[in-house]
């Protein structure tokens, strides 16, 4: 039999041990698709033309005044608050509860700040923004939020006087335009083609992982004694086995991104091209992780626990779980040696972000890169292992 | 006139580390023989089968199946020998059909040869009636049986088995040595390793015993048999139920001064220095509540080969 006819036979070999347990199998499917659509579900956010979230603060004002009760009527009317006025008290301990987060306090002697004069000396009264300790991005938009409320009341105080200023025509000195930044027109972020790459990636990786232990597993059975008696090459067994884990993962993908388009929307708005040499690189990467595992991976339960660790944190700071853009910049900085952080921006940029074929071309070249890197290292220590396990030093 | 040497080990020496496993053994098997390695556990047998089937390299020495030697013609040596390994080397997912022809066409088997093949294997082991079943719903003899059937898949010249009986009730072991047996009239090589004396000497044409990798002894098992009598006495018998551990720990106290004793399954073997104390620990073991299915008593030095080889 050729060379080639042995690798297929070995291949198939694993392919009808893959649906030998159908439930395992289809669970292999399931797992990341159930997780990207929580992922998606989770992460998912309003595009730009429908109403805004609004932010939930407790408001105390612990004065009286006209110019007080002014700004907590405005405050009152913001769109972007959900504002319910309180005590002192009150506000303390559910800011505590963080229900709400945050909560203003106006102070006695707020009315101050009506005499307020640009470049003369003021004993500036305190405004208290309460927060939770976990609430510090909804602070620093509550106190934005509030400033613009307050100046805004200040400068109608100050111009309503002027002749032939109306109130209507107070407005902003420019305007803001939202536009995305990205390489087509109309692109938004679309949580669930990230969460579909993200868990698709991830999974490719455990299925990787499960391939090798399987081959750990049938090194230590005498099915392997058996096939090393055979006149079967090492080449073959391990081109085999890359070729096998490769293929369902490719199937992975397939049924993922499927599902993903069916039930999401989950396009490629960039380069098809482009998506098919990643998903073939990231499935090369998964059958080289596959044989890293089954050549440095020791025993089956120590292989299991370091893969698991290093996958997850692989998942983690590359970007899989939650878009980098929302890591530090440190955790980016590192996520570029990974390979899971190239095969991400290059699915993200292929699939919503509407990149084309010359763009991705760097992950395509990143991620092989690091694929052929693992496997030059796997079929190596294999190679050794073999050259031992042939000397009698098992 | 003796038939054509087969399979022929010459001075074969393999080093595990700083420990010598085999150490300059030659053997030659010849076709429709069954040869027994027989040894404790340790003395090479495993790793005698292991260079024989071209899965481990001696440093010194040369194996070779019909004058093909691996070093020259790795697949060509490869198609010469079946190999039943003791761990069984079957995907317990796949059904039985399904691993002989997976292992089939590693031999390069396709096609019609092929399927009429796996028919043929399953028939001889009698397995034809479990061809579409799982490998795990199998007991052990079934498995047995399969592993040796793969092993004839290619039809191979020569059959290596490691311990083959080691898993096996003694039902099972019957029906795998008329197996081998049968075997043995169709012309097949048969090296087989054991470290039961009652194999050896039954199921074997020849005996070859190995002690810390060297050959001290080669021959029929009568011939080994009619060597002069010694000053120690055995019994092997077969138990009717194993008796738990704690009793076997008192007999083993109680034999201690005067007889030593061996269970393995529902195996016995018991010795003493002498006919007295043999007849001694007997009555002990029987007074323990101990039942004996089936016991017989040789008497020759193939016990003491495999005991005091030197």
């Amino acid at each position: 039999m050729s060379r080639l006819g042995l690798i297929l036979t070995l291949a198939a070999k694993d392919w009808w041990l893959f649906w030998a347990d159908r439930r395992a199998a289809a669970l292999c499917f399931l797992v990341p698709i159930i997780l990207a659509s929580a992922f998606g579900m989770i992460f998912h956010r309003p595009s730009s033309d429908v109403a805004i979230t609004r932010l939930p603060i407790l408001l105390v004002a612990e004065s009286g005044d006209p110019f007080t009760t002014q700004v907590v009527a405005e405050l009152l009317a913001c769109e972007r608050l959900e504002v319910r006025t309180t005590t002192r008290a009150d506000a303390e301990a559910a800011v505590a509860k963080c229900s709400p987060a945050v909560a203003i306090v106006l102070g006695t002697d707020f009315e101050q700040v009506r005499n307020w004069q640009p470049g003369q000396p003021l004993v500036r009264p305190e405004v208290i923004i309460l927060h939770h300790a976990t609430a510090s991005a909804e602070r620093h938009l509550a106190e934005g939020i509030f400033t613009e409320v307050v100046m805004k009341k200040l400068a109608r105080e100050r111009f309503g006087s002027v002749p032939g200023v109306t109130e209507a025509g107070l407005t902003s000195p420019f305007q803001v335009v939202s536009a995305t930044n990205s390489v087509t027109a109309n692109t938004q972020f679309n949580s669930y083609s990230h969460s579909f790459c993200g868990m698709t990636l991830q999974y490719l990786l455990f299925w990787g992982m499960e391939s090798g232990l399987v081959f750990l597993r049938e090194r230590q059975r005498g099915v392997w004694v058996r096939m090393r008696a055979s006149p079967v090459p090492l080449s073959c067994v391990l081109t085999a086995k890359g070729l096998a884990t490769a293929w369902i993962a490719l199937l992975q993908v397939l049924v993922t991104f499927g599902f993903g388009y069916l039930a999401f929307g989950v396009t490629v708005t960039g380069s098809l091209i482009g998506f098919v040499l990643l998903v073939l690189a990231v499935c090369g990467l998964a059958a080289a992780t596959g044989l890293l595992v089954a050549a440095i991976g020791g025993t089956e339960a120590r292989a299991r626990s370091v893969s698991i660790l290093v996958i997850l944190g692989i998942s983690m700071v590359g970007g899989l779980w939650v878009p980098t853009f929302l890591l530090p910049n440190w955790v980016r900085d590192i996520a570029l040696s990974l390979p899971t952080a190239w095969a991400m921006q290059g699915l993200g940029g292929v699939t919503w972000e509407g990149r084309s074929l010359r763009t991705v071309l760097p992950s395509v070249l990143a991620v092989t890169g690091f694929a052929l890197a693992f496997l030059t290292v796997a079929v190596w220590r294999l190679k050794l292992s073999e050259h031992h396990f042939r000397q009698g030093n098992l | 006139m003796p038939l054509p040497v087969i399979l022929s080990l010459s001075n074969i020496r393999v080093r595990y580390g700083t420990r010598v496993a085999v150490d300059g053994l030659s053997l030659d098997v010849r076709r429709g023989e069954i040869v027994g390695l027989l040894g404790p556990n340790g003395s090479g047998k495993s790793t005698t089968l292991a260079v024989a089937a071209g899965v481990l390299d001696p440093i010194e020495g040369t194996a070779t199946v019909a004058g093909v030697s691996r070093a020259t013609d790795p697949a060509g040596f490869a198609r010469r020998i079946g190999l039943v390994p003791q761990v069984c080397g079957l995907y317990d997912e796949l059904t039985a059909t399904e691993n002989l022809a997976f292992f089939g066409r590693l031999y390069g088997l396709t096609g019609h040869d092929l399927r009429q093949r796996i028919v043929r294997v399953l028939s001889r082991v009698g397995l034809a009636n479990r061809a579409t079943q799982r490998v795990n719903t199998f007991s052990g003899g079934m498995k047995q049986r399969l592993n040796l059937a793969v092993a004839l898949i290619h039809d191979p010249p020569v059959l290596l088995l490691d311990e083959p009986t080691a898993s096996l009730d003694p039902a099972s072991r019957d029906a795998l040595f008329v197996d081998l047996t049968r075997l043995r009239e169709e012309g097949h090589a048969i090296l087989l390793s054991t470290h039961h004396l009652d194999e050896a000497e039954l199921g074997c044409d020849r005996v070859a015993i190995l002690d810390r990798g060297q050959l001290v002894a080669c021959g029929k098992p009568a011939e080994l048999l009619r060597g002069p009598l010694t000053d120690h006495h055995a019994l092997y018998g077969t138990l009717r139920v194993r008796p738990p551990k704690y009793l076997e720990r008192a007999i083993r106290q109680r034999l201690a001064s005067h007889a030593d004793f061996e269970i393995t399954g529902r195996r016995l073997r018991l010795s003493a220095e002498t006919a007295e104390g043999l007849g001694r620990a007997l009555a002990a073991l029987l007074a323990e509540g101990v039942e004996l299915e089936t016991y017989r008593t040789p008497t020759g030095t193939l016990e003491r080969a495999l005991r005091e080889p030197n």
